[in-house]
């Protein structure tokens, strides 16, 4: 180990530490959405709404993320109808927009199945007590399935969290200089490859140390009315 | 399952057949294997394909090499930003890969003499008000903020790094990469040597593009090498010798200058100082 050159990458892959949570935060913020509809749909007795669910889930996470980021960055990035389109391109011809959009399409299958464990994890009983009192779907779903659902599905969703801080570093792939990004760039300046990517890994798991802190405190706070 | 054992015995024998006429033909039979890392993914300089054959300048390099040194090759195919890393490793032997000897590079591996040297060039679209420079200066000025692509791990992304910080760098890991977000408008120059941009040019994606007509040499900026030269493990200097002797002599017989015509249409060959 060189202290010298400790002192250097330290900064310059703290540059790419912002980058690597904003893709985390945007594409979680997307991901959780459209995966806790895919969870609805999963569950609704419509078997086109469902097979949707199904297909859409098997899709996305049968397929490598490298392999998605690819198609989409490189792939559609060839198609001229995609070029001459403002909207398309605005997502595809960024980087950093293509990197969040194929995160947040892969976040949103592993959360669809883990939200649906939790939603069908919830006893009859209370769903039957809340249409008894004359709750909505809507009332019944806010303040009865959705909460229990989240109890249950949070360790699990955790390790998603997890994962998605983990899967950004494939974004150095298509030019985005996150965490990865930045170590690369530094590993071909100086042949440090040691000292960078033992300085990227340990960023990462500062990143994740925090991530799974947060979520066992609010899993504690969840279940606070369980005896310990 | 019989018929397979039968194959097996027969490449077995095969191989032994070879190894033994290798053995009595190599006048160092001990040390008679090179391995040689290179890209495979730069035409022309190195283009692999799917069996792991290699053909382009560097392949007819190698070869080239290895017929004077009376050994027996056999090619590596490695990342460009990889191959340091990996000859350190000892993956490989040597690299011969288009690579550029610079100071830093040095302070890893050493490199035979230099056998050849490329301009450096970019490419932008013919509609471009960067098309038009005629000057170095000019051109690394008007770059501010314009996104340029390089190569990861080249000399063209420390040059730019080094002489045009205030443009915005991406960087590929494969060449392939930075030519289709350059077709795709994703970046507005490129810079690489200009055999790699020459064959870009040549292909249909490559048509509403030019290069801009300012050779950039070595001369110019050391970021940008002493020439390409055979990387070679440090501890290895007996083998340098070696090296350094057959590519002057194959410089100096035009071999590596008929090679060059082959693939580049120009003589690239560096004479041995």
């Amino acid at each position: 180990m060189d202290l010298e050159l400790v002192f250097l990458a330290v900064p310059t892959l703290a540059k790419g530490l912002w980058l690597t949570a904003i893709l985390t935060i945007a594409s979680v913020a997307i991901g959780f959405n459209l995966g806790l509809a895919l969870a609805v749909m999963r569950l609704s007795k419509n078997s086109a709404v469902s097979g949707f669910a199904k297909g859409y889930s098997t899709v996305f996470r049968g397929t490598p993320l490298l392999v998605q980021l690819f198609l989409f960055y490189y792939g559609l990035g060839q198609l001229s109808f995609v070029r001459d389109n403002a909207v398309l391109w605005w997502i595809i011809g960024d980087g950093v927009h293509c990197a969040v959009m194929a995160l947040a399409l892969n976040t949103a299958a592993y959360t669809s199945e883990i939200l649906r464990g939790g939603l069908i994890s919830i006893p009859g009983g209370l769903v039957e007590a809340a249409q008894a009192c004359g709750m909505s779907r809507l009332l019944r779903f806010r303040r009865i399935t959705f909460p229990l659902a989240i109890r249950q599905a949070l360790p699990a969703y955790g390790n998603e969290l997890v994962l998605v801080v983990k899967g950004t570093s494939l974004a150095s792939t298509i030019t985005v200089l996150e965490i990865t990004g930045h170590a690369k760039r530094l590993m071909s300046q100086t042949y440090a490859i040691l000292e960078v990517f033992a300085i990227a890994g340990l960023l990462y798991l500062l990143i994740n140390l925090v991530l799974i802190t947060l979520i066992r405190l609010l899993e504690a706070r969840l279940t606070r009315h369980l005896p310990r | 399952m019989l018929s397979k054992g039968n194959q097996n015995m027969k490449l077995k024998s095969l191989l032994l057949a070879t190894f033994f006429a290798t053995g009595l033909n190599t006048a160092h039979a001990a040390e008679g294997e090179l391995s040689i890392g290179t890209e495979g993914e730069y035409p022309p300089w190195s283009m692999a394909d799917a069996a792991g054959n290699v053909t382009g300048f560097d392949a007819d390099v190698g070869n080239l090499l290895c017929a004077k040194l009376e050994m027996k090759c056999h090619f590596v195919v490695q990342a460009f930003d990889g191959l340091i890393p990996a000859l350190k490793a000892k993956r490989f032997d040597i690299i011969i890969s288009g690579m550029s000897i610079t100071a830093e590079r040095k302070k890893q591996i050493n490199f035979s003499v230099g056998y050849a040297e490329l301009a450096n060039m970019f490419v932008v679209k013919k509609d471009s008000n960067l098309a038009g420079v005629k000057d170095i200066e000019t051109l690394l000025t008007s770059l501010d903020g314009r996104t340029v692509g390089v190569q990861a791990g080249t000399t063209h992304a420390h040059f730019m790094e080094k002489r045009a910080s205030s443009a915005v760098l991406k960087t590929y890991d494969t060449l392939d990469q930075m030519q289709i977000d350059l077709a795709s408008g994703r970046v507005e120059a490129a810079f690489a040597d200009s055999s790699a941009l020459q064959d870009f040019l040549g292909r249909p994606d490559g048509k509403d593009f030019q290069f801009v007509d300012v050779k950039v040499l070595s001369t110019f900026d050391p970021t940008l090498g002493e020439g390409i030269g055979v990387g070679i493990a440090q501890e290895n200097t007996e083998l340098k010798a070696r090296i350094d002797k057959a590519l002057c002599e194959l410089v100096a017989d035009g071999s590596i200058g008929k090679a060059s015509q082959t693939w580049f249409k120009t003589d690239i060959s560096r004479p041995c100082q």
